[in-house]
């Protein structure tokens, strides 16, 4: 049994932390050589402290003047002065006031609207970046983007190139899971693949009696799938016999064997029972509770403890989210949604000592317009808008950028979609220049032709 | 008459192009109209003949020694409203003529100008346009096609001639509309389709400099040129900024991309003034920070002295030279170089040689001392060829007759049995519809269904199942509306076939600014790959990187199918399908049209006069009298929204026809498609021939195009397909990039072989079929699948095919196969899939439509969408719905395993397995013989029979105690069995 095996086989008695194994097996995997597995850990192409990832996304176009940048002006309006608004930022519109007021968090004193008490709190640990700016004011293209760099063309996610790029440390879970009760705008195209191999796409996981697809055990007792497995395994490995050095063969019955353990290991993720009152408590859970976004923060926790290198949540979906055209008022149900679970992952993984090499990212996919919409709304603004960090190598406490004095455009370090995702790669140990991938005579990166490192926000 | 030397010093970068057009179809006259530049003292150039000009608000007018018609001309109508404004400057400056003209217009947010009484033919159409305050964005069309998507009329005073736009007069008639934002429509000018239009705005600069205009610009501006400018804007620099040189005076007078740089004597309307003074946010020169005021000045002062400029050398025709792509040299590829029929390779063998494919493979393998391995059993073979085939299992009947056949033709046989059943259309049709990236959706933002596109993908079964000559298979789809046709039902499915174009990739949720471009890209992206194995969609924003094709190519190409009209799916803001092909008569859609249009007139009028009657109610009617009438007229708008929702009473096809407007495409700059270049007159790629599509010619091109496509001389066409068929046979091309033959794809394995068969599929008339027999009845496709451990060392890849790869089934032949198993699969043609009716689409980027049809349909039959991917196909490394794929990629994922230890499908398909192998004989050991036969296509060994015994008998004492059944407990037993049977390594793979 070679010391792979070994690491594993402890961890089904439970002797070892998950935590623990993750880092055994990477260790491992970094002295190990080429590998058949496609999915065997690789290097960065430079030392990294961010080991994975948690990617946070919600749906809709969030308020940056509302929640995250704090405009003194914009709270001046006077229901004459006009700047960008309407549905598609293409109208001069009266100036809205925000609904909510600022106020300093942390040490740091960073401005946070009243929309997020929690978040506030932990603002000493984020980095936040005002000047965010994409190039669409379609949600859809504009998702799309956020997720994939492209915003027309269906290109890997993220996540996949992620999963490309270092595979993952535990081979009994995806690389890159997904948890998403309802699907966002672009659909599936937000986790998948696409020309990557299909070990990178995005194992989604919907809350409910089956998280994933086909791991609850279909045969009635555990014995006869017992009996199943061995008995194709022994004429699998006659077969393999008489067919010696098939890769794929041999590769093909490894996949049973996980496929197995994942029945119940992938199971026990999703079981909270040995989770502390004070760490549901964190996240505003109630005992028993298996669905809501404090269940997929918790989750997220636990993936990342067992190694997955990424780990998406969504937050909302296409037909009820962030994009409150009609009325502003309406942000605060959503707000409410993640404020307390996200907040209570941030601490949940300081106290672990994981924030150390896990990467959080929140975003949306654009922000709104300083101008109304509607009666009391904001419309699509993909100018500028707010997302952060939060975690493995990256500057805490501290704001980045800047826009105008009513967020209509970014008045300073502006930081494209394609330099967010060239950051995040570098984050990771990845030149987002060499994370290439031949496909159809061309090779293609996360950030097409674009995208700066924003090196002012790395530790 | 030597024209060569005129048009090597031409400023027109297609000229280098042309020279070599021209040696191949055309005549000098028509060439150098082409051109459409002045060539000099050269009177061999036919002047353009002016039509008609148009002063749409004003009287008649001379304006560059043409007179104009006034607004009381009978030549036209115009809906805009008249407008006047005498105050504002003119940006450039003009003539006085031309300014009276350009200052009255006709203007709204709709605007159509509609010139009449023109002799039917081609014409060109120029349009004058102003903006008289803040600037406007709108859409510019001829005859009713954008030829302008966003075009902005920029700050107060500015004007612009737009054009020339190809027309055609058809009835008599142009329009010319403007739409959006409020548009200022000036004037009209109408030319013939041919000849040299004269430039009336050729701006004089400088050219006879006094000595202090000379000392100014050494003093002033040539320093600051240095050092802020050149990096970019020089011959020196290694990535040009915008195609503009500012390192020489004809660098200067040509500009930029975009337009030119420098309006002498008019610093207000260079582009230059415009960068330095950092007034647009997209155009600020220098980017390191805005120049001192100062020298802003200098640089106003010296555009305003006519730029004066000592540097003659010539910079732009050295970039020119620099640039160009060396045809003969990128003609030299492999894949570019003629097609010379190879001679078959003398091999010494001892008889293991059956074809010649044989001779050129064994040829390979003695390169590197190797010895091709054994034959396959025979039921080893009849398994590989029938999944090969059809995607299906053979029966026990089909291999027991195979085996019992000692005829020479045994194998023969098998294989046209296999070639003539409607299975094999479906498998083989679904590696086409893999390349074409078949999709049952549109793929905009809400994924849009298309109910017609079935057709198209059954016209491909059929195709393929009747075994279509490729070259006619390729003209169909790319302009089977303008092939002749011997009957209606002929011409209906020619129709169909244009699917193939007209299922191009849709994008967004709006009308206003609808990305056609990203359509048409894809478009070239799939003919490209599919056709000729060329990436040529790389020339989109740049030159290609790798091979020869140049971004005029592309738009070359563009034109062609910005000259042809798609039907609209449907997207989020506007809904309803239009503009698909009738499968009846005209006079039955246009009877059926007016029919239609009639009810609805009808049912509108009902709700307006229901509106009407309710504005006549006073005070004193009853509340409930009120709301009855409320209800009333919410029926009488449901009824007549829910008509005009309504598909239309006849068959219609998802297909194209040519636009009302041909027309050649200007070059988009960088892509940008509101950065519009050089005009790019429609041709086919320069590397392989670059025929043109005569100027003459009305109508799109694209029959030409299939014509150059399938032309015997086209190097790629017969080389990539017979790739294709290969790879299908082998798992792997001959050319391991099927879908690209360029400097990134890879080169052959077995270039002369690739040559021969692609000379044999040209001789055998492009039959599909015959390049089957071809190869399945070769030795090689009969070798074992088991490498020597010698191959293994000096082979790993097996590129010599030294013994068959070991094949995986693909989705749909897994499927398909748990169907034919578990009993259930329905043979007949998958139906129309159960979309919701069209009255009722409302579908949004926020509710997409979104939907898994379960069918018992083979696999080919099901419903796939763009944008969300199909759960199966998604684990089974499906086709991607969203772009070409050549070849299936094999993944191994645990997902793939839980889906055949859990997935309900994989459960029963086996319970109805179960029932038949349990029907099929009392005695255990006939079952399980049946059961092998049918999932393995092999009898089982002693020891399988005996551990399957064991298993029957574990599972059955294991249950028993559960269930008093025993029926109920047998029965499971055998499912248990048969599952594991499912998953074994040797039902997936294919030796």
């Amino acid at each position: 049994m070679d010391r792979r095996r070994v690491i594993q086989s402890l961890v089904g008695g439970s002797i070892l932390m998950p935590g623990l194994l993750a880092q055994l097996l990477a260790d491992d995997a970094g002295n190990k050589g080429a590998s058949d597995d496609p999915l065997a850990p690789k290097p960065p192409h430079f030392p990294a402290k961010a080991k994975r990832v948690i990617f946070i996304f919600s749906n809709g176009g969030v308020s940056h003047m509302d929640t995250f940048d704090h405009k003194p002006e914009l709270f001046q309006a006077d229901g004459k002065k006009k700047g960008v608004g309407g549905g598609l930022s293409n109208q001069e519109r009266v100036l809205l006031k925000p609904l909510w007021e600022f106020k300093p968090g942390g040490t740091c004193g960073t401005l946070v609207s009243d929309l997020f008490p929690h978040l506030r709190t932990c603002m000493d640990d984020i980095c936040l970046i005002k000047s965010m700016k994409s190039d669409d004011n379609e949600h859809y293209q504009a998702t799309l983007a956020i997720h994939t760099g492209s915003f027309f063309f269906s290109r890997p996610s993220i996540g996949s190139w992620i999963s490309y790029g270092l595979g993952t440390v535990n081979n009994n879970l995806p690389s890159f899971v997904v948890l998403a009760k309802e699907l966002p705008y672009a659909g599936t195209q937000v986790y998948a693949n696409d020309f990557l191999p299909a070990y990178h796409q995005g194992v989604r996981v919907v809350p409910g009696v089956e998280p994933i697809p086909n791991l609850d055990r279909r045969t009635s007792r555990q014995d006869i799938q017992q009996l199943e497995l061995e008995f194709a395994a022994s004429f699998n490995q006659r077969h393999l016999a008489d067919r010696s050095g098939e890769q794929e063969l041999a590769a093909r019955i490894r996949t049973f064997e996980t496929a197995f353990k994942m029945q119940s290991e992938a199971k026990e993720v999703f079981d909270f029972s040995r989770e502390s009152q004070d760490t549901l408590d964190l996240y505003g859970l109630k005992p028993g509770e298996a669905s809501g976004f404090g269940w997929k923060c918790l989750v997220a926790r636990r993936l990342a403890e067992r190694g997955v290198r990424f780990i998406e949540l969504i937050d909302g979906s296409s037909s009820n989210n962030w994009d409150q055209h009609g009325n502003m008022a309406e942000h605060a149900d959503h707000a409410k949604v993640i404020d307390q679970p996200i907040a209570g992952l941030l601490k949940d993984l300081k106290q672990r000592g994981m924030l150390d090499d896990t990467l959080v990212v929140w975003t949306t996919e654009f922000g709104r317009t300083p101008g109304v919409d509607g009666d009391k709304g904001r419309g699509h603004h993909s100018a500028c808008f707010s997302s952060w960090l939060a975690g493995a190598g990256v500057k805490p406490g501290v704001s980045y950028g800047a826009t105008d004095e009513i967020g209509a455009t970014v008045a300073e370090n502006k930081v494209h979609v394609h330099d967010f995702h060239a950051t995040i790669l570098h984050l990771l140990g990845m030149d987002h220049t060499k994370l290439t991938y031949r496909h159809g005579g061309r090779d293609y990166r996360l950030t097409d032709v674009h995208g700066n490192v924003v090196k002012d926000i790395l530790v | 008459m030597n024209v060569s030397p005129v048009l090597f010093n031409s400023d027109s970068p297609l000229s280098v192009h042309f020279m070599r057009s021209c040696k191949l179809v055309f005549s000098i006259g028509i060439l150098t109209c082409l051109l459409g530049i002045a060539l000099g003292d050269d009177n061999a150039v036919p002047a353009a003949v002016f039509v008609r000009g148009l002063n749409l608000n004003g009287p008649s007018i001379e304006i560059d020694g043409h007179v104009w018609q006034g607004s009381d001309s009978t030549g036209f109508q115009c809906n805009g409203k008249a407008f006047e404004n005498t105050n504002v400057v003119l940006k450039p400056k003009t003539d006085a003529q031309r300014e009276k003209m350009i200052r009255s217009s006709r203007w709204s947010s709709a605007v159509d100008v509609e010139l009449t009484h023109l002799e039917p033919g081609n014409y060109r159409v120029f349009l004058y346009v102003w903006e008289d305050n803040a600037s406007e964005t709108f859409q510019i069309l001829v005859n009713d096609q954008v030829v302008i998507d966003r075009f902005s009329s920029g700050t107060a005073g500015q004007w612009k001639r737009l054009g020339p736009w190809n027309a055609i007069a058809t009835d008599g008639e142009i329009k010319i509309s403007a739409k959006g934002g409020a548009a200022n429509l000036s004037g009209i000018e109408l030319w013939n389709a041919v000849g040299v239009i004269p430039d009336p705005f050729q701006v004089e600069f400088n050219r006879t400099p006094t000595d202090e205009q000379i000392a100014f610009f050494e003093a002033k501006i040539r320093p600051v040129l240095i050092e802020h400018c050149y990096e970019c804007h020089s011959i020196a620099a290694s990535d040009l900024g915008g195609g503009l040189l500012l390192d020489s005076h004809r660098g200067i007078v040509k500009g930029g991309d975009t337009s030119p740089s420098v309006v002498p004597r008019d610093a207000e309307s260079s582009l230059i003034m415009t960068a330095v003074k950092y007034s647009k946010a997209d155009l600020q020169m220098p980017p390191s920070g805005k120049l001192a005021d100062h020298v802003i000045q200098d640089i106003k002062s010296w555009i305003e002295m006519g730029a004066p400029d000592p540097r003659i050398e010539d910079t732009v025709a050295t970039m020119k030279a620099k640039k160009t792509i060396d045809w003969d040299k990128a003609r030299d590829f492999w894949s570019l170089r003629p097609l010379v029929s190879p001679a078959v390779p003398e091999v010494n063998d001892s008889g293991w040689a059956m074809t010649n494919i044989d001779r050129f493979i064994l040829a390979g393998m003695k390169q590197k001392s190797l010895e091709p391995s054994t034959d396959a059993s025979r039921e080893v073979w009849i398994r590989r060829a029938t999944y090969d085939l059809t995607g299906l299992p053979p029966t026990p009947a089909d291999i027991d007759a195979f085996v019992d056949d000692r005829d020479a033709s045994a194998y023969a046989k098998v294989v046209d049995r296999l070639l003539a059943s409607q299975e094999y259309g479906e498998r083989w049709g679904r590696h086409w519809l893999d390349v074409v990236r078949y999709s049952d959706t549109a793929g905009d933002n809400s994924d849009f269904p298309i109910p017609q596109m079935i057709k198209y993908r059954d016209w491909v079964i059929d195709a393929v199942r009747d075994d279509m000559p490729y070259d006619q298979f390729v003209r169909e789809q790319l302009a089977g509306d303008l092939l002749p046709s011997k009957s209606v039902e002929g011409a209906h499915r020619q129709l169909i076939a244009t699917g193939y174009v007209a299922g191009a990739r849709r994008f967004g949720s709006r009308v206003s600014d609808y990305p056609t471009h990203l359509t048409i890209e894809d478009t070239l992206d799939n003919v490209g790959r599919a056709f000729l194995a060329t990436t040529i969609n790389c020339a989109r924003c740049h030159d290609h990187k790798f091979d020869p094709v140049a971004t005029e190519d592309y738009y070359a190409l563009y034109g062609i199918f910005n000259s042809t009209r798609y039907p609209w799916p449907g997207i989020e803001l506007e809904q309803k399908q239009r503009d698909l092909v009738p499968l009846v008569s005209t006079s039955v859609a246009v009877q059926v049209n007016e029919l239609r249009a009639n009810e609805q007139k009808t049912l509108d009028a009902e709700v307006k006069e229901l509106e009407k009657k309710k504005k006549e109610l006073n005070q004193e009617t009853k509340d409930e009298d009120k709301k009855s009438l409320d209800e009333l007229i919410k029926k009488a708008r449901e009824k007549a929204e829910d008509f005009a929702r309504q598909p239309l009473p006849f068959e219609q096809a998802y297909a194209i026809v040519d636009a009302k407007t041909i027309a050649n495409s200007p070059i988009h700059i960088k892509g940008d498609p509101n950065k519009l270049g050089e005009v790019a007159p429609r041709h086919f790629l320069t590397v392989l021939g670059g025929q043109t599509v005569s100027v003459t010619d009305a109508t799109s091109g694209r029959l030409q195009l299939a014509d150059w496509i399938t032309d015997r001389n086209n190097p790629l066409t017969a080389r990539v397909m017979v790739n294709r068929i290969w790879l299908h046979h082998f798992g792997r091309g001959i050319v391991p990039t099927p879908n690209d033959f360029g400097r990134q794809g890879k080169s052959p394995s077995h270039p002369e072989l690739l040559d021969w068969l692609a000379f044999r599929f040209m001789e055998s008339g492009w039959s599909t079929k015959a390049m089957h027999r071809e190869i399945m009845l070769s030795r090689v496709y009969r070798t074992i699948s088991i490498q020597s451990s010698i191959a293994r060392e000096t082979d790993p890849t097996n590129t010599c095919l030294s013994s068959f790869p070991r094949l995986r089934l693909d989705a749909e032949s897994i499927r398909d196969t748990l169907l034919t198993l578990g009993g259930s699969l329905d043979p007949k043609r998958g139906e129309a899939h159960p979309f919701p009716p069209q009255s009722k689409w409302k579908f949004t980027q926020h509710n997409p439509f979104k939907a898994v049809y379960e069918t018992n349909h083979r696999s080919v039959y099901l419903m796939t969408q763009r944008i969300q991917r199909h759960p199966f196909l998604a684990i089974f490394d499906g086709a991607d719905p969203a772009a070409s794929t050549p070849m299936r990629t094999v993944s191994t994922t645990p997902l793939q395993a839980l889906y055949f230890l859990n997935d309900p499908f994989v459960h029963k398909q086996a319970a109805g397995f179960a029932e038949r192998v349990i029907c099929h004989s009392e005695n255990r050991d006939e079952r399980l013989q049946f059961a092998y036969r049918l999932a393995l296509g092999r009898f089982p060994t002693s020891s399988e029979l005996e551990s399957s015994t064991r298993l029957l008998d574990s599972i059955g004492t294991a249950l028993a105690g559960a269930s008093p059944n025993a029926k109920e407990v047998e029965s499971q037993a055998w499912q248990s069995l048969l599952r594991s049977l499912f998953r074994l390594n040797e039902f997936v793979y294919l030796d």
